[in-house]
């Protein structure tokens, strides 16, 4: 293959890796995979990757007078690194995406006790009225170190995903979400205990928002916090469907 | 586009690998999700997880291959010789502190470390400064200590990360040749890729060759960031984090659990921080420091990358010294602190 071809098709390839980044960027979808207070790193990427592909396209000018058999036989080599960055592509392609749900948060585990301080919105959870509170901040109330008993009995409305935990009785779930740091791989499910006698009913990973009094329960020896369901409807999946401390 | 050769066989496996991929996503496209509902629900957690990695990482990867091209072009080739100490552990201590200067975190360090070593560092410094800079440069000391405040998690942190760099730089300069250590690079990066001497070229013309250079490298580490990213991934997906918690009890498993997981996680240096944040209740602070000293020196990205530069036995101290060390300091802490 001549350099000629080589640089053209690394081009092409780095166009294409930046046009996969925008893509994800202008269809909101970035917020499936990683924390969106990093997307201005992503738009460092798509700058630099859109500059990578111009000075690829511009570069062969110079190109016969340095070919022997020698370079020949390294690009044939390095062909490969090539196809591998494909994969990505691939991948974005072939495999629908969807957020994590429900049978993540079962190899993943619920995490009823992670200390989630986060950097922003300290007080937050505390300050905001009953009824504008998620599911993190929830949990951040049970986890603050003191007790809870103050915001015993306030109403709770949260979105969250149905989970069945396997460690529950009948007539309760889980209902739940991701909490994301940074992307998709530190991923940890946070979830409320929901006491609901039709619970048996609801599928698996649908969304739902839950309306009703919390109490204090315990699982797996953590406490955590638990709504007696005035109401539960099903509801659209939220567009951003992972909550960021 | 031509049919790569398959000549030695880690590139056999990458190619298998992919094949593997694909095959798998197409066998997933034309079957009904029904049919297939617990592979199903797998394989789009693994998409998602991979992607995840991948799109947050690639950023730091360009800012690496984008200071090596700057290094390339810019840096006369025996100026860092030249800067450097010529004592082994004043080498060591100075590339262990270059990172303060080139911001960049573990998946950019691997093509930098290359380029700097093309440009005469020495031995010493440059495997001090790819173990340290991950960990000691203005972003990760400001994360860091954003997560844990400025306090005896932050001072640690860096004290056992310039340690076990220095030590392990001071263990490399016995080495003399270079050639022992590195691979004989084969890929194209070698080109020259404007025939007009360094010095004759315009700053516009010395940036975009630097481009290119950058380009090289990219395509060069690039393919260990997906392969990393994959069988990150695929780890997360099959091996539930439940289990290897659930292991993760008394001083020596929770120091090791944590260390497994630095290693399985993969996650970037420049956030872990607020990860190891997340297990402070669960784990004792030597277990979460000795998660934050290796994790940005050695994933799976990164020994895959030390794979391309470093020749076989030097990977395996790069691996193992660091190992040994950071254990070492957790179990210091758990047992004394």
């Amino acid at each position: 293959m001549s350099l000629r071809i080589y640089r053209i098709l690394q081009a092409f390839i780095v166009l294409a890796l930046c046009s996969f980044l925008l893509d994800k960027l202008l269809s909101g979808k970035l917020s499936l995979y990683i924390n969106i207070r990093y997307a201005p790193l992503t738009v460092f990427g798509i700058v630099v990757l859109a500059m990578m592909a111009l000075a690829l396209f511009r570069e062969p000018k110079t190109d016969h007078d340095h070919q022997d058999s020698n370079q020949e036989h390294k690009h044939n080599a390095s062909t490969r690194a090539l196809i591998i960055l494909f994969v990505p592509l691939l991948i974005t392609v072939l495999i629908p995406s969807h957020p994590l749900d429900a049978s993540a948060a079962s190899t993943r585990g619920m995490n009823v006790s992670t200390p989630l301080i986060g950097s922003s919105s300290q007080t937050r959870q505390f300050e905001a009225a009953a009824d504008t509170r998620n599911i993190l901040d929830w949990i951040r109330i049970f986890n603050s170190g003191s007790a809870p008993t103050p915001y015993l009995g306030q109403t709770a409305k949260v979105t969250g995903f149905v989970y069945h935990d396997p460690r529950l009785p009948a007539n309760q779930f889980i209902v739940s979400r991701f909490v994301i740091t940074c992307c998709a791989a530190d991923a940890s499910a946070i979830g409320m205990i929901v006491t609901w006698d039709q619970s048996s009913t609801l599928e698996e990973s649908a969304w739902i928002a839950v309306k009703g009094p919390v109490q204090s329960a315990e699982l797996g020896g953590q406490p955590i916090p638990l709504i007696e369901a005035v109401l539960v409807q099903p509801v659209q999946q939220p567009p951003q469907p992972y909550l960021y401390p | 586009m031509e049919i790569p050769t398959l000549r030695d066989g880690r590139s056999r496996l990458l190619i298998q690998l992919i094949l593997l991929g694909i095959l798998a996503g197409v066998l997933y496209s034309s079957t009904p999700p029904s049919a297939w509902p617990w592979l199903g629900e797998r394989l789009s957690t693994f998409a998602t997880v991979f992607l995840g990695i991948f799109i947050e990482a690639l950023p730091f990867l360009l800012m690496g291959t984008l200071a090596s091209g700057l290094v390339e072009v810019f840096v006369s080739d025996d100026w860092l010789a030249r800067i450097t100490p010529r004592g082994a552990l004043p080498a060591a201590l100075t590339g262990a502190l270059l990172g303060l200067i080139f911001p960049i975190c573990e998946c950019g360090t691997v093509p930098l470390t290359r380029r700097l070593f093309r440009k005469g560092l020495p031995l010493s410094a440059g495997i001090a400064f790819l173990l340290a800079a991950p960990v000691l440069n203005p972003i990760v000391i400001f994360s860091t200590a954003t997560a844990f405040g400025w306090g005896r998690m932050l001072f640690w942190r860096l004290g056992f990360s310039l340690l076990i760099a220095v030590s392990v730089g001071l263990a490399f300069s016995v080495e003399k040749d270079a050639d022992n250590i590195m691979r004989s690079s084969k890929f194209a990066f070698e080109l020259p890729v404007i025939d007009i001497p360094p010095a004759d070229q315009s700053f516009i013309q010395k940036l975009r060759r630097s481009m290119i250079v950058s380009a090289d490298d990219f395509f060069d580490m690039g393919r260990y960031l997906v392969l990393g990213a994959s069988i990150a991934a695929l780890l997360q997906t099959f091996i539930p984090q439940t289990t290897l918690l659930a292991v993760g009890n008394g001083p020596i498993l929770s120091v090791l659990v944590m260390m497994g997981l630095a290693v399985l996680l993969s996650i970037c240096s420049t956030v872990d921080a607020f990860i190891a944040l997340g297990f402070v209740g669960t784990f004792s602070f030597g277990s979460v420091l000795s998660f934050l000293v290796f994790g940005p020196m050695v994933d799976i990205k990164s020994i895959l990358m030390f794979q391309q530069v470093f020749r076989r036995k030097p990977v395996l101290y790069l691996v193992l010294l660091p190992f040994l060390m950071s254990l070492l300091a957790g179990l210091a802490f758990n047992y004394f602190f």
